[in-house]
């Protein structure tokens, strides 16, 4: 429906977005590009053709240690969120008692809450309790965070459940678990991998509850980077950065092939 | 925020039955208890250490590091008074308020040829604002020191210079100019997504009325498109500031000693001063920003106080 903007308004329009996506991509680009760069130093524009600062990245081991790490924290993420966030985003659509209203503000209330605070919250707490392992600490404030991601595209996939096939399935003498394993997890499958997907994206990436509770031996990807970032000038940090944007476009892909991006994050 | 006291509380007191249909009733009762792990989980790891931070905000550090009585609000008056304090509580004001203004003005366009394009030009912006979205935000930021380094061998310097736009190279990198186009590059799609969804709700027949009338697109713009596409602005504008005031990485990465934000600030407190009671005060003042800006929002958006397209 092109014909709705015509003259110079439509001129105006198509010239902000065309540079708003040379400003979304660039920095990406330029990252790809420095990577294979066949200099010592990262420069612009970036000169020859290399794969050698992969070769060198591959061979990093904090860089391995810290990526087996993360996929690691991320994958138990997933699970966790999945377990508490699937059957409270099941209470709250299904469920009809008072306060539910208010339950639901509390359970995606760690999203409006700057991240930065609530690891540091966390932090004093599990200091107290002594709770010295640095993987069970962020796992237990990766589950905080990615939880409510997980309520909230499971609760968009439930309401749109056709209810009169649970009902009939019960009608027919199914059992409450039978049918919600044969009738309601089907309908609600993408969704539910949707939710996943997303804590595993979020857990992977997460800095800023991550900054607090990793310690020297167990220290995520986005921390080894960040430490890589100021100390290491040649191209395999911008190797390290690619690998990184590679493995999120996949996710990307997936999640716009499971739900549709639009919808995955819209609500 | 309730507590989850009375949630948990409250989840024994189900409505009665009756109120639900058919056999339906019969999930009434276990249902809500579905929700009491994750409530437990949550009131544990994120609601009771929220409390317990913004109670050592007013206690006292001894000497030895230890922290007790007397009960004191001397950190927050610290924190206005010592200038140098004052500075990181306004400069992380001054950024958030430029980034959020910035990505509306500049997320307007986009999110409306995002919604009346052709399907293929919808999806490819689609895939463009949000793909970034799932890369790691410390990538993103070095992808813009990479861009904005200082000295001629930045890329941006580097097209300047190539270009003969300007004879010397520009100093961007370790500026607050640096943190807020970093900022906007992190949290644009925040703005883009909620915008798209409000314009995507209003009824094209509206606007083509009042063409139909004779306005002349601006007009219907002003008069029609904008107005209704205010809730979709206010969530934005919410989503863009809380997250650019509570930010940590692109300041450290773009902003370095001369945008120090009150994320940075914090971290600093904490693991370098070990001043926890002042690191916790920043913290609350932080969330106590950002709870005012939602608080705001929410009054915007569900006292219907603005006109809604759906």
């Amino acid at each position: 429906m092109d014909e709705r903007f015509s003259g110079f308004g439509a001129f105006i329009l198509y010239t902000i977005t065309a540079g708003m996506m040379i400003f979304i991509l660039a920095p990406l680009l330029l990252v790809m590009a420095a990577s294979v760069s066949d200099t010592y130093f990262v420069t612009f524009p970036p000169q020859g053709f290399t794969l050698k600062w992969y070769a060198k990245v591959l061979q990093d081991r904090d860089f391995l240690e810290a990526m087996r790490l993360s996929i690691l924290l991320a994958l138990g993420t997933t699970v966790g969120s999945l377990l508490f966030g699937v059957p409270a985003a099941f209470a709250l659509v299904r469920g009809n008692f008072f306060g539910l209203a208010a339950i639901k503000g509390f359970l995606l209330s760690p999203l409006i809450f700057p991240a930065l605070v609530t690891g540091l919250a966390l932090l004093q707490i599990l200091t107290k309790l002594g709770s010295q392992d640095a993987r069970v600490n962020l796992l237990i404030g990766h589950i905080v965070v990615t939880s409510p991601y997980v309520i909230r595209t499971v609760v968009t996939s439930l309401q749109l459940v056709d209810e009169n096939l649970e009902d009939a399935a019960r009608t027919l003498g199914a059992s409450r678990l039978l049918t919600f394993w044969r009738v309601t997890l089907p309908q609600i499958a993408s969704g539910v991998a949707a939710g996943g997907l997303f804590a595993f994206m979020v857990s992977f990436d997460n800095y800023p509850v991550t900054m607090w509770l990793a310690n020297s031996e167990y220290s995520p990807v986005p921390l080894v980077l960040m430490r890589q970032l100021v100390n290491v000038f040649d191209p395999s940090v911008p190797a390290m950065s690619t690998i990184i944007i590679l493995m999120a476009m996949v996710g990307v892909l997936l999640l716009e092939k499971l739900v549709g991006l639009r919808r995955a994050l819209a609500a | 925020m309730t507590t989850s006291d009375d949630a948990v509380a409250v989840l024994g007191v189900e409505t009665p039955p009756v109120a639900r249909q058919g056999s339906r009733w019969r999930l009434a009762l276990p249902v809500g208890l579905l929700a009491v792990p994750m409530l437990a989980f949550l009131t544990y790891f994120f609601f009771y250490p929220a409390i317990r931070l913004l109670f050592s905000s007013i206690l006292t550090q001894n000497s030895l590091g230890i922290i007790g009585r007397p009960f004191t609000l001397a950190h927050y008056a610290r924190l206005i008074d010592v200038e140098l304090y004052a500075r990181v509580l306004w400069t992380t004001l001054r950024i958030s308020a430029i980034t959020s203004v910035l990505a509306t003005v500049l997320a307007y366009p986009v999110a409306l040829v995002m919604v009346k394009s052709r399907p293929i030009v919808t999806r490819s912006i689609t895939l463009i604002v949000i793909a970034p979205l799932i890369v790691s935000v410390v990538v993103r930021g070095y992808g813009w020191q990479l861009v904005l380094q200082n000295g001629p061998k930045g890329m941006l310097n580097w097209i300047l210079m190539t270009l003969h736009i300007v004879n010397e190279p520009l100093s961007i990198l370790y500026t607050e100019t640096a943190v807020v186009i970093g900022s906007l590059h992190v949290f644009f799609p925040m703005m883009v997504l909620p915008l798209a969804s409000a314009l995507g709700k209003i009824d094209p027949n509206l606007e083509d009325a009042a063409r139909t009338l004779g306005a002349p697109w601006w007009k219907v713009f002003l008069r029609v498109t904008l107005p209704l596409s205010m809730p979709g602005f206010v969530a934005g504008f919410t989503l863009v500031f809380s997250l650019t005031a509570g930010s940590f990485v692109i300041p450290a990465i773009l902003g370095g000693a001369s945008a120090v934000m009150l994320g940075n600030l914090i971290e600093q407190q904490i693991f370098v001063v070990y001043d926890w009671p002042f690191g916790a005060a920043i913290a609350v003042v932080l969330v106590g920003l950002v709870l005012a800006v939602n608080g705001v929002s929410m009054w915007l958006l569900e006292g219907r106080r603005l006109r809604r397209a759906d």
